[in-house]
């Protein structure tokens, strides 16, 4: 493989954001904020405590739908931006999974999650293993009932949607994702499964 | 002449997070902020979806301007005013204003907004305020800039960007 995965995120991660003098940080082909972490999972948490029991599922889609729609058009705007065509780009030998590869080294330098494939059948699955990641902290005592890191999940998908789905922006949801492991939930690594959408009957988040 | 913003920013590389000052901090982008704002109009009967949005800003912010303030001795109303806008900046979160923030009430203005330039680019303008999440940054920030428990103030957004107007405003209460 031709991704030099620590290079790209000691390259992305260095890059010194502020807001402008309208304060927007304009970057990626997209407007960036840099918010505590604590902020995003306090929302997630809070409703997920909200809802009943049997509204959890549909909570938690919601919270999914948003970081997918979030990763294909961010997704879109990160392969396409100049950080990436500097940086990035040279490295790329084989498409679409060398570009998969390198989008999660971005992801990892966007500080979203220390996060690598370690299964890739073209066009079919993608097996993702987060090692830390900020949506764990929803229970420090990692011992959450339920996964709940629907970021990753929703981002995940996406990025095989652009990978191998209809040109942008005609693909978005051919893939679906499943967290399957959670730090969160005591587990060593946080695990996302993502296989087609067509393939996927009866899919739940949470069973 | 007032106080300047100082932040030290950090990748931990054993963690693969980044850090400004002591927070934890990561980027999103204008597609996440309006799609979370989205959720919580769409959340209907299910949930109070911006009240949630409120709270979570409110009750994420509240720790990092009390942590500030403490440790960089900043104790003049004028002085965190000052910090308090230049964060909103710094974080990408618009261009905030803050005018007459007496202990019981103030007011404050956004002529730029992440919130609501992002909802324009996804969706255009709309009829009702949308940005749940600064007018909890601003309850966060009015509680801390007072020395009062987090929760001592309302915010309301009157005016907002992305109906059209030229700068959003928000009105601060204390409880």
């Amino acid at each position: 493989m031709a991704i030099d995965r620590q290079n790209i995120i000691d390259n992305l991660s260095k890059i010194e954001i502020r807001g402008n003098n309208e304060g927007l940080i304009p970057a990626f082909g997209v407007l960036i904020t840099q918010f505590p972490t604590e902020f995003w999972n306090q929302f997630a948490v809070r409703i997920m405590n909200t809802v009943s029991a049997d509204l959890r599922e549909a909570a938690w889609g919601l919270l999914y739908n948003a970081a997918n729609e979030c990763g294909y058009n961010t997704g879109y705007g990160i392969i396409n931006s100049e950080e990436w065509k500097a940086v990035v780009e040279p490295m790329v030998e084989k498409v679409p999974e060398d570009i998969l590869h390198g989008a999660y080294a971005v992801f990892t330098a966007w500080g979203w999650a220390d996060a690598e494939i370690v299964e890739l059948v073209p066009n079919e699955r993608m097996v993702i293993h987060a090692y830390n990641y900020y949506e764990a902290d929803v229970c420090p005592a990692r011992n959450n009932p339920i996964v709940m890191a629907p970021m990753i999940t929703g981002v995940s998908s996406a990025f095989m949607d652009l990978a191998y789905g209809k040109p942008f922006p005609d693909g978005f949801r051919t893939f679906i994702c499943k967290q399957t492991k959670g730090i969160e939930c005591g587990d060593e690594f946080g695990e996302f499964v993502v296989t087609r959408t067509d393939a996927s009957e009866d899919f739940t988040f949470l069973s | 002449m007032a106080v300047e913003l100082k932040t030290e920013r950090k990748f931990d590389t054993s963690q693969f997070r980044h850090y400004i000052n002591d927070w934890n901090s990561v980027m999103h982008c204008h597609h996440y902020a309006a799609l979370y704002t989205q959720l919580a109009d769409d959340a209907g009967d299910l949930f109070d979806g911006h009240g949630l949005l409120y709270a979570a800003a409110e009750g994420s912010i509240y720790p990092v301007f009390n942590n500030y303030f403490s440790e960089n001795n900043i104790t003049e109303v004028d002085d965190r005013v000052a910090i308090i806008e230049q964060l909103m900046s710094f974080t990408g979160m618009g261009q905030l204003k803050i005018t007459n923030p007496s202990s019981t009430a103030g007011t404050a203005e956004m002529p730029q907004s992440h919130v609501d330039s992002g909802w324009i680019k996804k969706w255009g303008n709309r009829e009702k305020p949308i940005n749940s999440i600064c007018c909890g940054y601003l309850a966060a920030a009015f509680s801390a800039l007072h020395n009062l428990p987090e929760g001592s103030f309302t915010v309301t957004e009157t005016q907002a960007i992305v109906t059209g107007a030229d700068k959003s405003i928000f009105t601060i209460t204390k409880k």
